[in-house]
């Protein structure tokens, strides 16, 4: 950090000299379309061949690639790797992981938290909850021999009480959205701190929707994005940092190579030196700016949506119905089965509306259609609740 | 802009979809262009009609009942009409001739050729979906292949009829727009429904081999073999209501099957409105009104892949007409949750509320300017 402010008319202005930059890389296991009668005699339920087909496609085009470029670069970047994608890696394309692994024994990067199975047991069951924090925590020291000291919980769902489950589980930092609701008052660009006590960094929506969403959209004004421009907005913008969270497949996957996406991502670390704009990780991050204003937020928000809350999971009465049947099965012989039964896009894949939301949930959905999705996984747990639960 | 438009009949008469096109659509277009409508004077009329209609004597005139026409050779009535249209044209003034169907095709070709007025020509369904492409027959295939070559302009109620058109009839697409119908105004503002189980699942349409009753009923069985209780109403006519009570009573089903016979508006949406859900198992249709009305009513609908309408919906459960097993997953599967049935239902309900017939005028008008 090099000067860090100046003084104007008598208030303190802080200029923006550092940039947060936080991935989240994550596959779900999709469920196949499961038909009625197969309940009681086929008792697998995984997609193999989708799965492995829009994995392989997001390592070729993403995360082999853009790993690469950022240990070349010598990007700075927090990560947090699902622990369905880690799996899926080992098993479709484990150049993946070594990909990974050269760019965080490099020193370059932070490894976070969150639920291995990418759920939404932080909304309904705190042991369940963290049972499944410290599976994904096991498979984060076996493979990268790390211990995440962030937390990122799926989606960015947060609440005060979900900060506090993170908290008594030992972490030391938490993201959450930058909602118009919390911006209104405090401002995305500094540090805050959790009613638990965590330090609380919230996303910068605007900045980072312009790379994630905006980058190749011809009709906005800004269109084409530069790494040049988008440095100099950075250093223009009041606060300490910028807290840039997006998914990682925005990189070759959402915005593909053609864009020119990945020549942006070569010149920002230049544009970044020029302007002498750091680029720190969280647990970085949270060193250097201590603690600050405590934030309390009583319901869960995410950064799903327009909403910005859990209504892309439990918005519609099939949601619930859904996500209520599974926590039924919760006395059950098949834990893992289980848990990956829980991984939120099999419900999001549920959503019903007419928003342009609707675009985005359809643009991820693998049936095509919420009621298929939902009539699926309802049979799935018919099975699952007739092979793994009460005596066998 | 004045337009002929040759149809085939008016409501009230109730026997297919043709008339309630008619009437709405070309009350919306009469707003803005000098609108005359052509039909066989042998049905029963309303009093007034929002645009002028030309009733056209045919020798044959009784009615089988109040709203059927009693037409002893179906065949001499559209010969006799088409050349009676012709002779009863007066073409002053006039810039399109429009026709609905095959039966109107001959008329509109021929005013075509003789006064050199545009011509333009909407598929409501073609002989390959009427017949269930089980034996078309060919003499009618060949006027509705005549119609679309001369037309200068093919409307089309589906891109699933348009893929028909330029199959089976090559036609260049460059000349076809499909335009959806829209709703009736009596489905436009009924209430949210009550999502509680009423155990009745409801067939509604014309029972011919084309809407797909058969596979209807034998979806019926493999329900309720798992749930026994299910009753399925058959609401309409048809010549195949004799042999779906038939197969009904050989699959040991005949007190679950309820076959209603004739049903008027008032009764239909009744039935929308207290059916758990709607199945149309059509073979081969071209748009399919009554999916539309069933969702508006706020009643899931299960409809074959090969019902026109299907391509712009998304708030509904397709499956392959002969898939009566996936068509019995789905009926059990809105039967057992209560959520799919609500949530399917209400979102369902205001997706319906997007086709209208302000639309379709609008998109027809501009057929008109193109030509």
């Amino acid at each position: 950090m090099g000067e860090c402010c100046h003084r104007n008319n008598g208030g303190v202005f802080f200029v923006m000299k550092n940039v947060v930059f936080y991935f989240e890389v994550h596959q779900p296991r999709r469920l196949r379309t499961y038909r009625m009668k197969e309940i009681g005699t086929n008792h697998d339920y995984f997609w193999e061949s989708k799965n492995k087909e829009i994995f392989l496609r997001a390592a070729n085009r993403c995360y082999i690639p853009t790993t690469k470029l950022f240990t070349e670069m010598g990007i700075n970047a927090t990560f947090s790797l699902s622990g369905t994608f880690l799996e899926q890696a080992l098993e479709y394309e484990p150049a993946v992981i070594d990909a990974f692994r050269e760019y965080f024994d490099s020193g370059l990067g932070e490894l976070m938290g969150e639920t291995y199975y990418h759920s939404l047991a932080s909304l309904w069951d705190k042991n369940e909850f963290a049972e499944q924090v410290r599976e994904h925590e096991a498979i984060l020291w076996e493979l990268f021999k790390t211990r995440p000291k962030t937390f990122r919980n799926t989606e960015l769902i947060y609440s005060d009480r979900i900060a506090e489950y993170v908290s008594s589980l030992g972490y030391r930092n938490i993201l959450a959205e930058g909602t118009d609701q919390i911006t209104s008052m405090h401002s995305p660009n500094y540090l805050y701190r959790s009613t638990s006590g965590l330090n609380l960094f919230l996303r910068n929506y605007k900045l980072s929707d312009d790379i994630s969403f905006r980058f190749s959209n011809w009709g906005w004004n800004e269109f084409p994005l530069t790494a040049d421009k988008y440095a100099r907005w950075l250093d223009n913008s009041p606060g300490v940092m910028a807290n840039l969270f997006m998914d990682y497949e925005t990189f070759g996957e959402h915005q593909v190579s053609e864009t020119g996406i990945f020549d942006f991502l070569k010149y920002l670390p230049i544009e970044f030196q020029k302007r002498k704009i750091e680029m720190l990780t969280v647990d970085k991050a949270a060193e250097l700016f201590g603690r600050g204003d405590m934030i309390s937020v009583p319901d869960p928000i995410s950064w799903a949506d327009t909403n910005r809350d859990i209504s892309p999971w439990l918005g519609n009465e099939m949601q619930k119905e859904a996500f209520s049947e599974m926590q039924k099965l919760a006395d059950n012989r098949n834990k893992q089965l289980w848990r990956h039964l829980q991984t939120s896009d099999i419900i999001y894949y549920m959503s019903t509306g007419m928003s342009p939301d609707q675009i985005v949930h359809d643009y991820f959905n693998p049936y095509k259609s919420p009621y298929y999705a939902f009539l699926s996984y309802m049979s799935i747990l018919e099975d699952f609740r007739r092979e793994y639960t009460g005596k066998s | 802009m004045k337009i002929a438009v040759i149809g085939w009949e008016l409501p009230p008469a109730f026997s297919g979809g043709l008339g309630i096109h008619t009437i709405n659509l070309f009350s919306i277009i009469s707003k803005f262009a000098d609108v005359e409508v052509f039909i066989p004077k042998m049905s029963m009329l309303y009093p007034a009609y929002p645009f002028s209609v030309k009733l056209v004597p045919l020798t044959y005139s009784g009615m089988k009942n109040n709203y059927e026409p009693l037409i002893p050779d179906f065949n001499n009535a559209v010969t006799e009409y088409n050349n009676n249209v012709v002779n009863y044209f007066d073409p002053r003034g006039t810039d399109v001739i429009h026709c609905h169907d095959w039966i109107t095709f001959r008329a509109g070709i021929e005013l075509k050729e003789k006064y050199g007025i545009p011509l333009v020509v909407t598929v409501h369904s073609t002989e390959i979906d009427r017949s269930g492409n089980f034996y078309p027959q060919k003499w009618i295939m060949d006027i509705e292949e005549e119609g679309m070559r001369k037309a200068d302009h093919i409307i089309t109620v589906s891109d699933y009829t348009k893929k028909i058109v330029l199959e089976m009839y090559h036609v260049p697409a460059s000349k076809i727009t499909t335009i959806h119908n829209g709703l009736g105004k009596h489905f436009y503002y009924l209430p949210p429904k009550n999502y509680d189980l009423s155990g009745y699942v409801l067939y509604f349409g014309r029972v011919t081999m084309q809407k797909g009753p058969k596979f209807f009923v034998e979806a019926a069985k493999k329900v309720t073999n798992k749930m026994p209780g299910v009753k399925f109403i058959i609401a309409g006519t048809g010549e195949q209501v004799e042999e779906m009570k038939f197969l009904a009573r050989s699959l040991s089903i005949q007190d679950n099957i309820i076959f209603t016979g004739f049903v008027n508006l008032t009764e239909a949406i009744r039935y929308y409105r207290t059916s758990d859900l709607f199945v149309l198992p059509a073979v081969s249709e071209p748009f399919g009104i009554t999916v539309l009305e069933a969702m508006s009513s706020g009643t899931p609908a299960i409809i074959s892949t090969t019902t026109g309408v299907g391509e712009a919906l998304k708030n509904i459960l397709k499956a392959e007409f002969w898939d009566t097993d996936l068509i019995a997953d789905y009926i059990i599967g809105v039967l057992r949750y209560r959520s799919l049935r609500s949530t399917l239902g209400s979102v369902g309900q205001i997706e319906a509320k997007r086709f209208t017939w302000e639309n379709a005028a609008i998109e027809t008008m501009e057929v008109y300017s193109s030509l």
